[in-house]
């Protein structure tokens, strides 16, 4: 508990730190942009093919579980958009790029940290942890909320191809499912989620590779541990934001 | 000029240096020698604040940086050149970027000005036309010299060189020497060389210290450590075959 809390206070002050005042705004918009890149562009692909065999699967198993001849058809249709929208792409989404994204970074600035190079931007009069770690933060912001809607409509569209290939669903029913009373404020909550995930998938990693000491073996170990505690907090301000916003 | 008082560090209870004085002059090859091990990286890094030492003064041209604020020895840090043991070259940035990153960071040169600094100094150090290579793309040697071209292009007043010339072959080695000893004499540096090379000691050694077990054991310059009658120097001086034979 002690160390728990020890952790959380290093942490709130490597935060702080981030946010303090850049000293040199180019150089930031440089990083901010290859950032995108790294933590956008190229968690793309792999958004994608989880996306799409997610939405077939829920599809499938929606239907699968409607054994009733009083539910109509159309529900799965419109029980794959919401568990879509509301908790897969969101969620796991930022489980998947707490994994990928996450362990990228702790090893990225760990290694930087073994290597001095965070030793020589400090003597640089650089703010290493703001100039290491705020673009990554700011970047995963921005961007991940596209990957989720990305995400919402590659999985919508793999329910889809299950009703076009197989014969669960016509595709007339799940069309009309997935249009049934939707809400946009689903899509809000979605997106807010998805911004608290990254912050929090992109900064945690960060504070493990940050104070990473000693050798590589520890750098791996660094990375595993942002990976694990990142997913844990995703979880758990999951269920926080939902208890706030949905209810 | 920097003046070491009385510096102590311990990690753990692991007493690395026991209460190192000493002066660095101005326009002087200061350098620091001693076995592996024996605290000659914490040195440094002690000076400049990256390890905050147990106890001691260090005062900078007078300045005292033990006893400066953060934002003070940010400051100081801009008048400070420092070459890394492992060279600590910035692995997303090329060779180009990385010599000009404390260019951007610390001076007000325009554009055209800091790519003629860059091209300058990597000419000095033998590296034109590598400046489009990624650090991975680089050997040791190279590096070594990206990091010292990195360190001496914002032109410091105090510069730290961790063992310059460790993994370079001879000829470069005594490149890298003659570079640091112009340098400092050109610039009126106070410079601080970490080495193992008794060639380097030898040659461009104005200054030099030998710390034995966290203690300063010897000072002197490269005529009096051949002299010295220093038991702990004389071993380490003499340790290899060759220096033996070539002993006055
Ligand atoms: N951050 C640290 N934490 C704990 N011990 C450390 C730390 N940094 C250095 N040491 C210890 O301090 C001692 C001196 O290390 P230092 O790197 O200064 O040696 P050195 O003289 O530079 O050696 P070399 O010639 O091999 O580079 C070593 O025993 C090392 O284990
Ligand atoms: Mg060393």
């Amino acid at each position: 508990m002690g160390n728990f809390v020890f952790h959380l206070g290093k942490y709130i002050m490597l935060i702080w730190r981030v946010f303090s005042k850049p000293e040199k705004f180019s150089i930031y918009r440089r990083r901010l942009f290859d950032e995108m890149i790294t933590l956008g562009l190229d968690s793309l692909g792999i958004i994608m093919v989880i996306s799409v065999f997610m939405g077939a699967v829920i599809t499938i198993q929606t239907a699968a579980n409607i054994d009733s001849a009083f539910i109509p058809t159309y529900t799965i249709g419109f029980t794959t958009r919401q568990s879509t929208i509301l908790e897969f792409s969101p969620t796991i989404m930022a489980l998947i790029l707490a994994g990928k994204v996450g362990s990228n970074i702790a090893s990225e600035i760990g290694t930087m940290r073994i290597t001095e190079q965070i030793d020589a931007l400090e003597i640089m009069g650089v703010n290493s942890s703001a100039f290491l770690i705020l673009p990554k933060i700011i970047a995963a912001v921005l961007i991940n909320p596209f990957l989720t809607i990305i995400s919402m409509f590659v999985s919508i569209g793999g329910g889809y191809a299950i009703a076009m290939f197989t014969d669960i669903v016509t595709v007339s029913d799940y069309v009309y499912g997935i249009q049934l009373d939707f809400k946009p404020f689903h899509v809000a909550y979605a997106l807010i989620k998805t911004a608290v995930f990254a912050f929090l998938l992109t900064s945690i990693p960060a504070y493990q590779g940050y104070y990473a000491s000693g050798s590589a073996l520890e750098v791996g170990s660094a990375s595993t541990r942002g990976v694990v505690y990142s997913s844990i907090v995703i979880l758990v301000a999951n269920y926080v934001i939902t208890q706030l916003i949905l209810i | 000029m920097i003046e070491v008082g009385d510096l102590s560090k311990s990690f753990g209870d692991k007493d690395v240096l026991k209460g190192i004085s000493v002066t660095f002059n101005a326009g002087q090859t200061n350098l620091v020698i001693g076995a592996s091990g024996s605290g000659k990286s914490t040195l440094a890094r002690c000076l400049i604040g990256l390890v905050e030492p147990d106890s001691g003064s260090i005062l900078y041209d007078g300045r005292d940086f033990m006893k400066m604020k953060d934002k003070e020895r940010k400051e100081l840090r801009k008048e400070v050149g420092f070459l890394f043991q492992g060279s600590a070259l910035f692995d997303f940035m090329n060779v180009q970027q990385n010599v000009q990153f404390p260019l951007d960071m610390l001076t007000t040169l325009s554009s055209k000005e800091k790519k003629a600094r860059v091209a300058e100094v990597l000419e000095r150090v033998e590296l034109s036309g590598a400046d489009k290579l990624m650090p991975s793309e680089l050997s040791g040697g190279m590096k070594k010299r990206v990091g010292i071209a990195r360190a001496i292009a914002p032109r410091p007043k105090y510069l730290f060189c961790d063992e310059p010339n460790s993994g370079l072959d001879p000829i470069t080695a005594i490149v890298i020497d003659k570079l640091i000893y112009e340098i400092t004499k050109e610039y009126n540096i106070t410079t601080l060389g970490i080495t193992h090379d008794m060639n380097s000691v030898l040659e461009i050694g104005d200054q030099i210290i030998f710390i034995h077990q966290g203690y300063k054991a010897w000072e002197g310059n490269r005529d009096e450590i051949l002299v010295t009658d220093s038991k702990e120097v004389l071993d380490f001086v003499y340790a290899s075959e060759f220096m033996k034979k070539a002993k006055p």
